[in-house]
């Protein structure tokens, strides 16, 4: 047997490998220190930080691994290239402040000895999520998103003091299932058209025509159902708010970001290597003329956004604002990918970038607030701004950048998405998500009225910071705040982020 | 087996059903016969009595007397049942225990389907025993039969691991999941039992012996407790839980689950013998080949293959009067905190002497 | 129509009509049972494609584990404690025509389209290449499965535990 094609993918997943290693090196910690949890955390960051090494110190390297040796195939289960490799940094950088949030979390530590197993659980995500964004076969798709979602959904309920926590995992669950299940349906009729399940190969089938296409589009909704229910859009979104709320909130912030980063590299990924047979010389993508995936994902954007924002508006309970905004956040991302175009593709690794800045900032802030006053709604918030004003005015900052309002960094993801959508002359699509976003300005506002404005019914009790959470949302603070002004290298960076393995 | 039926019939359709029939006539009743008598004088020499001795030849014929007696009886079905279930549960237990036989290796020439899954299959299809003991427990309505219905389904597939990971044991050196060719070879003396360490040669088999002989004794404890035998007969113990799942069951539907009951026996132990034991190889060589009738051969395999599975239904009812029972928990235990890990660690090290 | 054919029409009804008591079935305990049908019935059809291995899998799997867990589950609500589990159905004119379109969608496409169809192959014995294909071509699939196993495991565990033993 020859082995040496087995070497060589290995040594093109080390990133990969690293994070499994760590996953079960947690289990082992987890039941030789039976009391003391302390040590997990930073096992933990270990790990993610070996692995983020790792991945920038290869970021050059492409090629396929688990190369399908007995049907003389190329292409592997997995495409390595720049474009997953931009996204996996991304996932290790969330992580990585996931797990000081879950640190500093009051509810995660009143887990006590389950601690072992939400790093675990959390690793079992990471680990999913980062064979996503390089998966190129439908089965290693499935199964990689499968592998997310499991433990996602044990960790949507993980708190098991209120009704909702099993609220948010049961229906978690369920529409996950559902939505598995139904792209499931979409690969097998997939494979039956195309007898393959390598993506490289279904391109070169489709253009070699001779498929129904009715068939095709079918199978292709069916497979869309289930990532548009990984980012959470319009129509698959009905989970996202409950589970939002009902998950802890680092749990949340962890969804909000990593996960719907995920889910859109495969998406992208989906589009690019199945359908799209060259791209031209200004970053054009051409498409394979079998689904008209403009329209599909335009009217998916359209309606992501509009629906997430005016649900917003009515929101009193923070983390479910948080959550509407995510799925809004979610259709302004999917504008980047209708372009079918290199700086669609640039303009999203921007945005997620700052989205996972800003919207991580934000759920800290709430969690903080939530831990000490142990509420999050917005009628609680009255007159925290003068209390505690470095938590109200870092607020403000990243609310603000929600918005995409200048000088943060906010501005510059937006900024970055409609000149895309410009360059494509999708006016009309530019002009929606404008006014989009001057609605969720109110929202976003709404709570800072609440904040410096309102007068609070009794005395407002001052939130104390340890020097970890203002050390915390410094390090988120910063950035957002100078990525507003001096952009260049993000933008740098995610330009040489854009390579995706062809032919 | 199949093409001579096949020339006899002369429709591909009928002799699926006459091959089919064959074991249940021609092993199954009669077994369930011998057995019922052989487990009543057993104990009954072991507790220093008689047994049965009226009818026949010191109690040759009680069990036909009994069955008549079966026959006669009136069918009761409590009218609080759920009718349907009811009924349908001793069907389902009986096809579970009696599927087993298809894969059963009885001569060389006789196995009902050689399939290459076979012992795969077998393992599979005791789901079905679990599926009508959980029916048969529930539609009595009555809290004795569903708990024995619980008791025994927890189990069945608790012990189904256990015995899951020894069968994995003896796949992974004969290299196949064939029952038949399994049997094949261990050829014709016993040295080249798995219980021996196989029919290799050199140092590989003596390393085997003694781990083979762990994975006995799990598969033997684990199949034992598969078929609710004691010291595991939990969920039918009488003084607890009266007779289990089949309380309320009386007149044939009773006879079903007790025909089961000794199919099962036969075909755990069936299990052991074609796993470990030689199958149907008989231990000293054939008469057939020392006299030159090729055509006695799968006879004599045939009686080796009964006797050694008889032999182990002895054990069963000598361990029977031997051990008391054990308790739920203990039950549990057992295998959860004993025998999976041993058998883990068997296969474990079973693998890497495959390896050298 | 061959035996075969017979055979498969066999397994395809008993599939079908006992998944229709599933949904239907206003006793719980009924639709669990019924649930063994469908999947003895889905194993037939594998067989009957030549996947011997996947239907013998079916059987362990589901009549064997997953059956048994929801029976169990079935029970201990529904009879010990006397819970009376609802499973109506409602809305159901909707629903059929819905479903109508969808089976008419699939049945049209079913039959107008073009598959990718291998040439038939007489079936062989599958278990040695399918192991052989998991360990070489799917490996990485196949231990991703594993670290999936281990953390659903641990997931279940979490979730299980009583919150009291801090």
């Amino acid at each position: 047997m020859d082995f040496s094609s087995l070497y060589d993918s290995l040594a093109l997943i080390k990133p990969e490998i690293i994070i499994s290693v760590t996953l079960v090196l947690i289990v082992v910690l987890d039941l030789i220190y039976d009391k003391n949890k302390k040590l997990v955390p930073y096992l933990a960051l270990l790990g993610l930080i070996v692995s983020g090494i790792y991945i920038l110190s290869d970021i050059a390297n492409e090629g396929f691994a688990f190369k399908m040796s007995a049907t003389s195939n190329k292409f592997g289960l997995l495409a390595l290239d720049s474009f997953g490799s931009y996204f996996k940094l991304l996932i290790i950088l969330t992580s990585v402040l996931i797990v000081f949030f879950a640190k500093h979390s009051v509810e995660i530590e009143n887990t006590g000895k389950r601690q072992g197993e939400f790093y675990t659980l959390l690793f079992g995500m990471i680990l999913g999520m980062m064979f996503m964004v390089s998966a190129s076969d439908l089965i290693m798709i499935y199964v990689s998103m499968e592998l997310l979602s499991f433990s996602s959904y044990v960790l949507a309920g993980f708190i098991k003091l209120r009704d909702r926590n099993s609220e948010a995992s049961l229906k978690y669950i369920i529409f996950g299932g559902v939505a598995s299940g139904v792209m499931l349906f979409g690969i097998s009729l997939i494979y039956g058209l195309t007898g393959t399940t390598n993506l490289y190969s279904i391109n070169a089938a489709l253009q070699s025509g001779n498929i129904n296409l009715i068939v095709l589009g079918f199978s292709l909704l069916l497979i869309v159902a289930g990532i548009g229910y990984k980012i959470s859009a319009v129509p698959f979104h009905f989970w996202t708010p409950d589970v939002y709320e009902g998950a802890p909130i680092s749990i949340t912030a962890f969804l909000s970001v990593a996960s719907k980063a995920a889910g859109f590299a495969i998406l992208i990924r989906f589009i690019k290597t199945a359908f799209v047979t060259n791209v031209d010389g200004s970053g054009n993508w051409l498409l394979v003329p079998v689904f008209d995936w403009k329209t599909l994902i335009s009217v998916f954007a359209i309606l992501t956004m509009t629906l997430g924002n005016f649900a917003a508006l009515w929101q009193d309970n923070l983390k479910r604002m948080l959550a509407y905004s995510s799925i809004a956040h979610a259709g302004y991302l999917l504008l980047g990918v209708v372009v079918f175009s290199q700086i669609g593709i640039e303009a999203i690794l921007i945005y997620f970038a700052i989205y996972m800045l800003m919207n991580l900032g934000s759920f800290y802030i709430v969690m903080l607030i939530a831990d000490k006053t142990g509420s999050e709604d917005i009628h609680d918030y009255s007159g925290l701004g003068y209390v505690t004003p470095f938590l109200g005015v870092s607020f403000a900052v990243f609310l603000v950048s929600l918005t995409g309002l200048p000088p943060t960094a906010g501005f510059i993801g937006k900024l970055y998405l409609f000149i895309a959508l410009i360059d494509a002359k999708m006016t009309t699509l530019a002009v929606i998500a404008v006014l989009n976003s001057v609605v969720s300005l109110y929202y976003y506002i709404r709570v800072l009225k609440h904040m410096f404005l309102t007068k609070p019914n009794g005395e407002v009790k001052e939130i104390k910071l340890s020097t970890a959470n203002v050390v915390y949302v410094i390090v988120l603070l910063i950035p957002v705040l100078v990525l507003g002004i001096y952009f260049s290298p993000l933008v740098n960076f995610a330009e040489s982020c854009l390579a995706f393995l062809s032919f | 087996m199949y093409e001579y039926l096949n020339n006899i019939v002369g429709n591909e359709v009928i002799t699926y059903f006459v091959v089919a029939a064959l074991p249940l006539f021609l092993v199954v009743l009669p077994f369930a016969l011998i057995a019922v008598l052989a487990e009543r004088k057993v104990s009954a020499h072991m507790q220093d009595r008689l047994g049965p001795m009226r009818v026949g030849y010191h109690g040759i014929l009680q069990t036909v007397a009994d069955i008549l007696k079966l026959i006669q009886k009136e069918d009761i079905i409590i009218p609080q049942a759920d009718k349907k279930l009811f009924n349908l549960a001793p069907f389902l237990v009986f096809i579970g225990s009696y599927a087993v036989f298809a894969a059963l290796p009885f001569s060389s020439k006789f196995i009902g389907t050689n399939a290459e899954v076979g012992i795969f299959y077998i393992l599979a299809v005791s789901g079905f025993v679990v599926a009508g003991i959980l029916m048969g427990g529930w539609a009595s309505d009555n809290k004795y039969s569903l708990l024995g219905a619980m008791r025994s389904a927890a189990q069945i597939v608790s012990y189904e691991i256990p015995t899951a990971i020894v069968v994995l044991t003896l796949v992974m050196i004969t290299g196949t999941l064939n029952l038949g060719t399994m049997s094949e070879q261990q050829t014709a003396y016993f040295w080249n039992w798995n219980i021996l360490g196989g029919a290799g040669e050199g140092i590989q088999q003596i390393l085997l012996i003694p781990f083979m002989v762990v994975a006995f004794t799990i598969l033997f404890i684990s199949t034992l407790a598969e078929v609710n035998r004691t010291p595991f007969d939990i969920p039918e113990a009488e003084s607890e839980l009266v007779a289990g799942f089949h309380t309320e069951y009386s007149g044939m539907k009773f006879a079903m689950f007790f025909l089961a009951e000794y199919a099962n026996m036969f075909a755990v132990s069936a299990i052991i013998v074609s796993l470990l034991f030689g199958g149907y190889q008989s231990p000293f060589g054939y008469l057939g080949n020392t006299l030159g009738i090729p055509a006695l051969i799968p006879f004599e395999q045939l009686f080796w293959f009964l006797s050694k599975g008889v032999f182990f239904v002895f054990v069963q009812m000598w361990l029977r009067w031997t051990l008391p029972r054990l308790r739920v928990d203990q039950l549990m235990t057992v295998c959860w905190k004993y025998l999976i890990p041993y058998a883990v660690f068997n296969l474990l090290i079973v693998g890497i002497i495959t390896l050298i | 129509m061959n035996l075969y054919d017979i055979i498969f029409y066999l397994f395809a009804a008993i599939t079908i009509v006992s998944a229709f008591i599933v949904v239907n079935a206003k006793n719980i305990v009924y639709a669990a049972f019924s649930l063994l049908f469908t999947f003895f019935g889905v194993s037939g059809l594998y067989v009957l494609l030549g996947a011997d291995f996947i239907a013998i899998v079916q059987v362990m799997v589901y009549i064997g584990g997953i059956l048994v867990l929801l029976l169990f589950g079935v029970m201990l609500t529904h009879k010990i404690t006397s819970v009376d589990i609802k499973a109506g159905s409602v809305q159901t004119i909707p629903a059929v025509i819905i479903i109508g379109i969808f089976a008419a969608l699939l049945i049209g496409l079913m039959y107008s389209t073009h598959w990718a169809v291998n040439p038939a192959e007489i079936p062989v014995t599958t278990t040695k290449s399918l192991g052989k294909t998991l360990v070489t071509e799917y490996v990485l699939i196949f231990e991703l499965l594993g670290i999936l196993l281990l953390v659903a495991m641990i997931g279940a565990a979490t979730i299980a535990r009583r919150d009291g033993d801090k």
